[in-house]
This record gives C-alpha cells, structure tokens and sequence, in this order.
C-alpha cells in the first residue's frame, strides 16, 4: 500500500471518537426528524452552545459534569424557543428552527464573549481516566462510547414507554393522537427540549475533547445528524426503535470513517475544506440509495 | 349522558365566507341510549360530532357530558370521557406503530401517561384477548405495523380501541363508508356488539338511511344546520327508508327552489 493512502491508528480511532460524540446528535435529530416529523435546524446552534457553555463554565472553575448538565439544559430551552414559535405562534417548523438557529450565533458569542474558548490543560470529564495506563486516543472513544450506550438505553426506554409512545403518536398522526388524549403541543415541546438536550451534551463533550469551543462549530450540524440516522436507516433497515437508535449511532461512526477514507486517501486529491462536499455527496447517497433499490425490485 | 344546548357554530365569522354550520341544535342522550344522526352534506353532522368531540368549540351553547359542563375543554382534554371511530381507517390509529401499540395508546386514554414501559406482558395479554375477539388472526400479528392492515381491519381494531380505557361515550363518525359492503356489515354487528355489551352512549353519524333506522334507538335529521326529524320507539319503527329519502326530496327541492330565485 501507497504511504499516505492508509488510516492510521490514531486517525481511525480519532474518527470513531468524533462518531461517538455525533451520534448524540444522531439520537437528538432521529428525535425530531424522525419520532415528531419536525425538521429542526436549531441543532446548528444548539450544537455550539451546549460547547460554549461547558467550556465558559469549567474555565470559570465549574465541575466538567456540572458544566455538562448546564449546557444540557441550555440546550433543552433552545429546543423550547423553537417550539414555542412553531406551535404557540404557528411559524413553519423548519423555519421557526432557522430563526432560533440565527439568534443562537449571537447567543453564543454573547456566552463566550470571544469567537472561540480554549479549554487547553483545564479538568475535563475525561481527565480521571487519563495516566492510567491506556492511551489518550483509545480512552476517549471508550468513554464517550459508554455515555452513548447510557444514553441509547435511555432514549429507548423512553419510546417504549407509555409517554413516549404518546410522543411517537403526535409525530406520526397528531388528530388520532388528540382524539386519545395526548396533548400534542406538549409532546413536540418535550420532543424538541429532549433533542437538543442530547446535541448540546454532544457539543459539550466535543469542547472537552477537542480542547476549545467555536463559534462556528455549529456549521452543518444538521447535515452530520441526518446523514447518521440515513445511514442507519440504510443499512439496519425499519425494524423497530430499537434497531433504529443503533443505527443512529453506527451511522454516525461510519460516517465519520468513510469521511476519514476520503480526506487521507490521496488518490481522490482531497483536503480538509473539502469536508462540506463530500458531506453533502454521502448524504445525497445515501438518500438515493434505497430509491434505487427499490426501483431495480420494481 | 351526552347534551347539547342551543348550540351555534359559524365558521369563518366576519368574512365573506361565513357559513353558519349549526343553527341554535339542542339534543339530549340519555346514558345508553343510541343515536342515529342523518343528513345531506353540509347539514352540520360533522360539525355535531366535532362539538362532541372536542374539535369544534362551538360559537354560542354548552356542551355536557355525564355531568361534566365540557364546552370550552378541547379534544385532547376530553378524550377521557368520549372514545371515538373516525370515517377514515387511517386518521383513527397510527399506521406507522404497531397493532399493540396502538392499544397501548389507546389504553391509557385520557390518563396520566408515565414512564413504565408500554407493553408488559399482562397488558399484551389482555389486548391479544380482545383482538382473538374479532375472530380476523389479528392476534398473531400483534407486532405488525397498523399500516398493513387492510381498512376493515383497522376500524375493527379501532373499535376494540374505543372500549379499552373506562369512557361511555362513543362517537362513530361514518365509520364504515370507506369499506366495502362485507366489511361495512361485520363492522356494523362489531359495534353493535360492543354498544349494547358496554351500554356505551352512542351517536353514529351514518350517510346510510338503512343503517340508521336499523341500528339504535332513535334517529335525527339534520338540514342546513338544524334538527329537522327526531323519531324514536313506534314511530320510528314504521318508518321506513322510502319515507327517509322522501323527505331527503323535500329538503333538496326546497334548497333547488331557492337556488333557482337566486339564478332568476
């Protein structure tokens, strides 16, 4: 094999960590895309904040998992404002989200009072498990990997319970599920805190990975979250919620690793600005790809 | 019990489109009793059924189930108390969950919905019971989508869902027109069934005048908005369905009429 042409070690589990941290937004936009039928871009800014706030508060001396929480609840009320403008002032879901999206730019900045916060040397969440024998590049995909599962189990659980079920309904068809009682404002205003709750905590965790929170972190969030649950969807197929949030999280990593093929291989000629096209052109992929299929058994 | 008094609906209010739906309807039923509503479109049984329902909050008059006044209470708010069959098979279940699941949903109407997990297994048992009721093998497709059941199937199983949860109301909004006329039988002697084993509170708005003099206790005819026909016992047993579309006649020519001193 060509130098250059191979992942290396680090870069593969570089990349794995970077899925795992995104299929917490994976499972926040299968929670608005997929259970509410809500199309939220305010990912793109919650994504940025959930970072902005960890990194103001565990500069100011905060505990990492302290920060964390907050910049969960953060999330949720960014989650909340879009909302609110979609069901109490009736705005278009998708752009009731924009609009909150374009506020949080400001938000964020105004959080930060800086475009970016170093977090360099500063105790994370991560910091206990370093020096322990294991390597830095091996312990952070482990960790992180353990909260996705914490947090895979518990949004499953959660759809299969009588509430989520109720919220499952709202989504797939809101007269019936008014006709059982459920209070579909509520739902989507629970649906959308609990999904930008988990891309803030995947913003949070990516600030103490990576060691800085940006302001324009936030950039094609959206793009990231879909491109994992269609890739799961693709691959896993509807079988379930279950298979479904699974494929949500193995989307996301093998997302992360087919990008990583394509930035290191020189053969295509790629760089790293390149990322946003071939972002693009793997979701388009993906997209079509189960048409296709389908037309060929046709 | 189910009362309406003086009710009036006018959508639209203040624009050239104003349409005065229902016309100062009173209408009383007594705890058991079934109610048959006819009418031609536009007449306003919808507009009723959606004044029970929850859906449309009428402009003037109050609405009361049992002993609840439940006028401005919306849809949701009073699903506890009105369980409902809705014309089309795919707006009363959610297609894209499962038979169980949409009992589940069901099951909890108009209840605190919490955490435990929707589907143990005595409630799997108790809704697999009541699907083998149906005698359709729904039972062994309890985990299939609601979407690949055929629309017979998903309004019987709309009906097991309307008896699930402790209400003695039920609402039948033309539930069986979308169906073929095998089906539209089976699920008539189904509510049938389950109206008199239940003694459930019924009103059945129907486009058949067959069915709404051969099923329940009282018939009422709606036109432009207002009851114009409320028989029961004897002399809605005389009554036959050459009579009904008699007087369906009358209302349309009267309405002709009307129409042809607007066109001269």
């Amino acid at each position: 094999m060509k130098k250059g042409s191979r992942l290396s070690v680090i870069a593969f589990w570089g990349a794995v960590e970077l899925g795992l941290i995104y299929a917490f937004v994976a499972l926040g936009v299968f929670l608005a895309f997929r259970v509410l039928d809500f199309p939220d871009l305010t990912v793109d800014g919650s994504f940025p904040l959930g970072a902005a706030v960890t990194a103001v508060l565990i500069t100011a001396g905060l505990n990492a998992w302290a920060a964390a929480g907050i910049a969960m609840i953060a999330g949720a009320a960014a989650g909340i404002v879009t909302a609110i403008l979609n069901v109490r002032f009736r705005i278009l879901n998708l752009l009731a989200s924009i609009l909150t999206m374009i506020a949080l730019f400001s938000v964020n900045l105004r959080v930060m009072g800086k475009p970016n916060v170093a977090l360099i040397n500063a105790d994370t969440m991560l910091s206990p498990f370093f020096g322990h024998g294991l390597r830095e590049f091996y312990v952070r995909p482990l960790f992180i990997g353990v909260l996705v599962i914490i947090a895979l189990i518990a949004v499953w659980r959660f759809l299969e319970s009588d509430a989520g079920l109720a919220m499952r309904a709202t989504g797939a068809n809101a007269r019936m599920a008014r006709a059982q009682g459920v209070d579909t404002s509520f739902q989507i205003y629970l649906g959308m805190a609990l999904s930008n709750a988990l891309v803030a905590l995947g913003g949070a965790l990516f600030a103490q990975t990576s060691g800085f929170a940006d302001v324009t972190s936030g950039v094609g969030t959206i793009v990231v979250g879909l491109a994992a649950v269609i890739i799961g969807e693709t691959l896993l197929g509807a079988r379930g919620i279950l298979i479904a949030l699974i494929g949500c999280v193995l989307g996301s990593i093998l997302y992360r690793i087919a990008i990583q093929l394509a930035l290191s291989t020189d053969m295509l000629g790629l760089q790293a600005s390149d990322l946003n096209l071939v972002t693009a052109v793997l979701v388009t992929v993906a997209l079509i790809l189960p048409r296709l299929r389908r037309g060929g058994a046709a | 019990m189910i009362a309406v008094e003086d009710i009036k609906v006018v959508f639209g209010r203040g624009t050239p489109l104003e349409k005065q739906a229902l016309k100062r309807v009173s209408l009383t039923i007594e705890q058991g009793s079934f109610v048959t509503v006819i009418g031609s479109n536009g007449a306003g049984k919808s507009t009723l059924l959606g004044v029970l329902a929850g859906d449309v909050l009428p402009t003037e008059g109050k609405v009361t189930i049992g002993t609840r006044d439940v006028t401005r209470l919306a849809t949701a708010g009073r699903a506890g108390m009105v369980a409902r069959v809705f014309q089309d098979p795919l707006t009363g279940s959610c297609g894209a969950l499962s038979i169980e699941e949409n009992l589940a949903l069901a099951a909890r109407r108009g209840e605190k919905r919490g955490l435990a997990s929707a589907l143990g297994p005595s409630r799997r048992s108790v809704f697999r019971e009541r699907i083998a009721e149906l005698n359709l093998g729904l039972e062994n497709r309890m985990k299939d989508r609601m979407d690949l059941l055929s629309g017979g199937q998903r309004q019987a199983v709309s009906l097991v869902m309307a008896t699930l949860s402790g209400s003695d109301v039920l609402l039948l909004d033309e539930h069986t027109a979308a169906l073929d006329p095998g089906m539209a039988e089976f699920i008539m002697k189904l509510t049938q069934k389950i109206v008199s084993e239940r003694k459930l509170t019924t009103l059945m708005v129907t486009h058949s005048m067959r069915q709404a003099l051969d099923y329940g206790h009282r018939t009422v005819m709606l036109h432009g908005g207002e009851i114009v026909l409320d028989v029961t016992g004897d002399s809605r047993k005389t009554l036959s369905v050459e009579d009904l579309i008699g007087m369906f006649r009358k209302m349309r020519g009267e309405t002709l009429d009307d129409d042809a001193l607007l066109i001269g």
